[in-house]
């Protein structure tokens, strides 16, 4: 596939920043972006993989792909077969002048019957391999304790390691080449778990807990999404995957158990107080403070992640700021409201937030 | 009646009909014609607007990031787009035909229950405006055309809209359920004599088996329809998981009705191309048994494969197991019938009428389709899949490039009948070929932007290639698909006005409806024929006698 | 073949048949699934609620013997028959009032659980067939009382029983399910 591999960056410029081309009214366009391969955040560069089904990066999508291959195979010869013969049909047997009644043939039982055991014994080879990847794919589960659950909201994505008892939001850090079970939950409608790049989908259902079994065996940022309508703001409800080695994914999991310091600096503790009288803290949890909300995601260790608003801008102090002005000009729909902030207020949480590491 | 033979009558057009003229012999009428073409020309009219609608949500998605419109809006079209597509045009648009069609193709002078069919007709219009009346109402329904619990809960979705929804395809669903029986017991009491059921036309016996779809599967859509109204007007539960109701009781009763109802829209159009083909083949369909057995197991299968819509939402193996191999096995009765359109054409003498272009790309289009469609059966393919630009492109090589296609061959070659007047073939191949590159470069590209993980439903995307590139390709295309109904509005308007006269049988058809006069009387015949075979016509030309089997 | 207009009631009826089949899963699912709460067994008073069924059932007897009697030409005694169907078809009505009024009085409503949600919407769907069905019933009436019982009505009120027998019909596995499967 010519597309495989080739990753894009540059696709950010209009977006990034002030100047936006698409956009007519006031607020600045949602960053929808691909920078997170930049090493803003002091992380190591990571590659953004291709969202494709052809770009398999685990055991899971490739059993998959090789069944879409066998399929598109099979799809292949029949559409060839049936097209070539549609073709030929109305070539050779164009009326042509001067033409008497043709035979008037009403069918040939033993003919038919063919053309329906042939496709039947094509059908049952891909009902075989059907049956054979599903078990590859997704068996079923018995154990019931989950590396991760994953609880979606509407719009955004809370992931929770209950082994480490780490929680954090929208991006789902996972270690490399390790079978790892997910749990798939929803707090409130039917969302779907999607990264093309590490296999299947699955849906989150409120009330019906779902398993899925990943092996990253690449180590890179996938990107996935909501893949189930789920209201207003289903597009902007990104999932980012980050696959690392697993003394990467270690020394983050530890990062994310410890407490980050206060944060100093005029600004950032003006900001720390704002957190708590604007009501940010009614929504928001921010571990060792007063805030306890949990409503919205846990902002314990934003400063740490790549995007915000689940994928829709990235993590800087400019875009945050704007944010926290109004995510409704961001996300329009999404549950958090404007607060009426003043810019200097707004950058003052801002430079708090983004101190949490 | 004072017409009796065709030499002595001068009614070569609608407008030469005194009974049809006027406003109030249309709203009164229960005439089947009469009540036919309202269908047909409501179903067009909401046809142009749910093409409007597509249309706007192309330019959103003409370029990433786009700001052409907002969530909360483009949610609203996306949802009565597939809504219009499905209820509001595609079923009366069937309708119209088999209501215009059964009875004279069967022989019979009107359907069997007349008032009832106009009641069927007016309730359809009726749900119709409704469902539109909601733009002013506080919201129109923004949930998608199958809109799952939760989601339509009154938590999650507080503007009427849902309820709109909901009660219109309720008065909707009625009159399809009395159009349906209507048309059963038309077909089972009033068939010509010698017109046994194994000689009525293929079209006939693909309306008959449909219309059993439809009386069976609707009410399970209007029991979903009751309950999740329940929901939200007297705060039931069903739907409502924190109070133990079930989110997926939903999609298992939508999906009872909903993939018989994907049949209900294709089994029409595959009568029409079993009648369409063979006429411009000059040659006998092949394998009538064949094709009418493998409508009855479309049939009954279409009712155990439903939870293939529902793959990802995590059922048990057996279920999965049961459900794949059922789903497989429904495309062997589908692929039985593109084999037997082939081996009709085949030693045939063929013209390319502009009504046996459609029926030709129809077949390699519905191939595409069902081929996708199959790909969805194969389970982990579609928990890759499913949800995403790929489904849109399977529904429309089957419902667009497959049904609609179908419905514009039956168009071409009926037209004459209906109105007594020819459509232009030069703007009918200037039309077929718009709409062959419109339908195939707004929609084949989808099938890549599936692949490409582009999830269905979102109203903007990541600038990333090859989403971008492919959204502006289909937009482009989009234009064109428009631009060739156009053509066909004008075809259409030219015929009706300066159209040639079509005379009684242009076509050299073998079927019932080509032995009255274009348009048809009131009556419909003058005197009932005698059936001894499947193409009275064709026997009657060739004299043989007790006919074709 | 059968006559028109029995072959379209008939029609109609298997159309409803699934509608009620589905309204009863429904019932059925939640009942299994223990979601209920409160649940039929301590809410619903099986003996009242078996004499009024026993009511419904025997109006379709009464039904039938009315259609016999007018073929074979008795006509003021179907009349009476037909009457007597009307009122028993109303006692089960009013059967199914009481018990409503009951439930709602100890707060067992629709939107109190789903025991309510299901309990109400399909036994309120059975109920409003009912209601319809006696609507039918009373024009039947009327035209018998102003004499026009010829053919016409007499294919009507086959057409009509079948609707009367089916809507009885539903109501047995209604009873069943709803008031006995509790105690199994």
């Amino acid at each position: 596939m010519y597309w495989e591999g080739r990753v894009l960056i540059s696709n950010n410029l209009q977006m990034h920043g002030k100047t936006c081309l698409v956009h007519n009214s006031t607020a600045c366009a949602p960053a929808l972006f691909d920078v997170l391969t930049e090493d803003t955040q002091g992380q190591p560069r990571m590659k953004l993989q291709d969202t494709s089904v052809f770009d398999a990066n685990s055991p899971q999508a490739r059993a998959i792909l090789h069944l879409f291959y066998f399929d598109l195979a099979i799809s292949a010869v029949i559409f060839l077969t049936v097209a070539s013969l549609v073709l030929y049909a109305v070539i050779r047997f164009r009326q042509r002048p001067g033409e008497g009644e043709p035979f008037q043939d009403p069918g040939n039982p033993k003919l038919e019957t063919l053309w329906t055991v042939i496709p039947a014994l094509i059908l049952l080879a891909l009902l075989v391999a059907t049956a054979y990847t599903m078990r590859v794919v997704n068996p079923p589960v018995i154990r019931s304790d989950p590396n991760v659950a994953v609880i979606a909201h509407q719009w955004w994505w809370e992931y929770r390691y209950p082994h480490s008892g780490v929680l954090t939001a929208n991006e789902l850090h996972m270690p490399l080449g390790k079978k790892w079970l997910l749990r798939l939950e929803s707090a409130d409608v039917i969302h779907d778990f999607w990264v093309p790049g590490l296999g299947a989908k699955v849906d989150a259902i409120p009330g019906h807990p779902n398993y899925l079994w990943l092996t990253p065996s690449k180590t890179g940022v996938y990107l996935g999404t909501c893949a189930e309508f789920c209201g207003e703001e289903h597009a902007l409800m990104g999932i980012r995957v980050i696959v690392q080695s697993s003394e990467e994914f270690e020394a983050w999991q530890q990062s994310q158990l410890r407490v980050p310091a206060k944060p100093t600096g005029v600004e950032a503790e003006r900001g720390a107080r704002l957190f708590e009288e604007r009501t940010c803290m009614n929504c928001h949890t921010i571990a060792d403070t007063k805030a306890r909300g949990t409503v919205g995601p846990d902002l314990t260790h934003v400063g740490d992640r790549q995007t915000l608003g689940s994928g829709a801008i990235p993590n800087t102090l400019d875009q945050l700021t704007k944010w926290i002005m109004d995510p409704q000009k961001i996300k329009p729909g999404c549950n958090m409201p404007s607060l009426k902030l003043t810019e200097s207020q707004a950058h003052d949480i801002a430079v708090y937030l983004e101190a949490l590491k | 009646m004072s017409e009796e033979s065709p030499a002595n009558r001068a009614i070569t057009s609608l407008a030469d009909m005194k009974e049809y003229r006027g406003m109030l012999s249309w709203i009164t009428s229960v005439d089947h014609k009469q009540i036919g073409i309202l269908y047909i020309v409501s179903a067009f009219v909401f046809f142009l607007v749910g093409l409007g609608l597509a249309l706007a949500m192309r330019i959103q998605l003409m370029v990433p990031v786009s700001h052409f419109m907002s969530p909360g809006a483009y949610n609203q079209i996306f949802t009565m787009h597939g809504t219009t597509m499905v209820f509001l045009m595609a079923m009366p648009l069937l309708f119209g035909f088999s209501v215009y069609f059964v009875p004279l193709m069967i022989g019979a002078r009107d359907m069997a229950f007349p008032r009832l069919n106009a009641l069927g007709y007016w309730l359809y219009l009726f749900g119709a405006l409704m469902m539109y009346f909601s733009f002013v109402a506080g919201g129109a329904p923004d949930a998608g055309w199958f809109s799952y619990a939760p989601l339509t809960e009154k938590g999650y979705s507080s503007s009427p809209g849902i309820d709109y929804w909901a009660l219109s395809l309720l008065v909707m669903g009625a009159g399809s359920v009395a159009t349906g029986i209507n048309l059963i017991v038309t077909v089972l009491t009033l068939r010509a004599p010698g017109m046994t059921l194994t000689r009525t036309p293929l079209f006939i016996w693909m309306i008959f088996f449909n219309a059993f779809l439809v009386i069976l599967s609707l009410p399970a859509l209007n029991a979903a329809l009751v309950m999740i109204l329940a929901d939200r007007q007297l705060n039931a539960h069903f739907f409502s998981p924190a109070h133990g109701g079930s989110a997926l009781l939903w999609q298992n009763y939508f999906w009872l009705f909903g993939h018989p109802e994907v049949y209900i829209l294709v089994l029409p159009a595959f009568g029409v191309i079993s009648e369409v083909i063979p006429v411009f083949s000059r040659k006998v369909i092949y394998g009538y048994g064949f094709l009418a057995a493998s409508t009855i197991a479309i049939a009954f299968l279409s009712y155990g494969v439903w939870i293939h819509h529902m793959f990802a939402t995590g059922m048990s193996y057996v279920i999965l197991y049961v459900f794949a191999g059922s789903s497989m096995l429904i495309a062997i009765p589908t692929g039985i019938k593109i084999f037997n359109w082939i081996a009709t054409m085949w030693g045939g003498s063929i013209r390319f009428t502009t009504a046996m272009l459609f029926a030709t790309a129809f077949q390699i289009q519905f191939t595409v389709g069902g081929l996708s469609g199959v790909a969805f059966a194969a389970i982990p393919i579609d928990w890759q899949l499913t949800d995403s630009y790929f489904v849109v492109a399977h529904i429309h090589y089957v419902l667009l490039g497959g049904t609609l296609f179908a419905m514009f061959a039956g168009t071409y070659y009926w037209f004459p009948k209906v109105t007594g007047r020819l459509l232009s073939e030069k703007i009918g191949k200037l039309h077929f070929w718009l709409m062959v590159l419109g339908f195939n470069g707004t929609f084949f590209g989808m099938h890549w932007l599936g692949i490409a993980g582009m999830p269905r439903r979102a109203y903007t995307y990541l600038d990333r290639p090859p989403l971008g590139t492919l959204h502006l390709i289909s937009s482009l295309f989009a234009f064109v698909l428009a631009l060739a109904i156009l053509v066909f509005l004008w075809n259409v308007a030219r015929s009706l006005l300066k159209g040639e006269v079509a005379g009684d049988n242009p076509w050299g058809g073998w079927t019932l409806e080509w032995a009255t006069t274009s348009p048809p009387p009131v009556e419909n015949f003058d005197r009932v024929p005698s059936v001894r075979g499947r193409r009275p016509l064709w026997d009657l030309a060739h004299k043989t006698e007790g006919g074709q089997p | 073949m059968m006559e028109r207009n029995k072959m379209g009631m008939i029609l109609f009826l298997l159309s409803e048949a699934v509608f009620f089949l589905l309204l009863i899963l429904a019932y059925a699912f939640y009942h299994t699934s223990g979601e209920l709460g409160t649940q039929a067994a301590n809410a619903l008073d099986v003996v009242k609620s078996a004499l009024f069924s026993v009511a419904l059932l025997s109006s379709s007897i009464t039904l039938w013997q009315a259609d016999v009697c007018l073929k074979s030409g008795g006509r003021s005694q179907a009349r009476l028959l037909l009457a007597a169907t009307i009122l028993l078809g109303l006692i089960f009505l009013i059967g199914q009032g009481t018990e409503y009024a009951h439930l709602l009085r100890e707060h067992v409503t629709i939107s109190r659980n789903l025991f309510g949600t299901t309990f109400f919407t399909l036994t309120g769907f059975h109920g409003l067939h009912v209601a319809v069905g006696l609507a039918l019933l009373l024009i039947l009436l009327g035209l018998a009382v102003i004499g026009t019982s010829r053919e016409p009505t007499s294919l009507a009120m086959e057409a009509i029983s079948f609707y009367w027998h089916f809507v009885d019909g539903v109501w047995v596995v209604i009873f069943a399910v709803v008031y006995l499967w509790g105690y199994v």
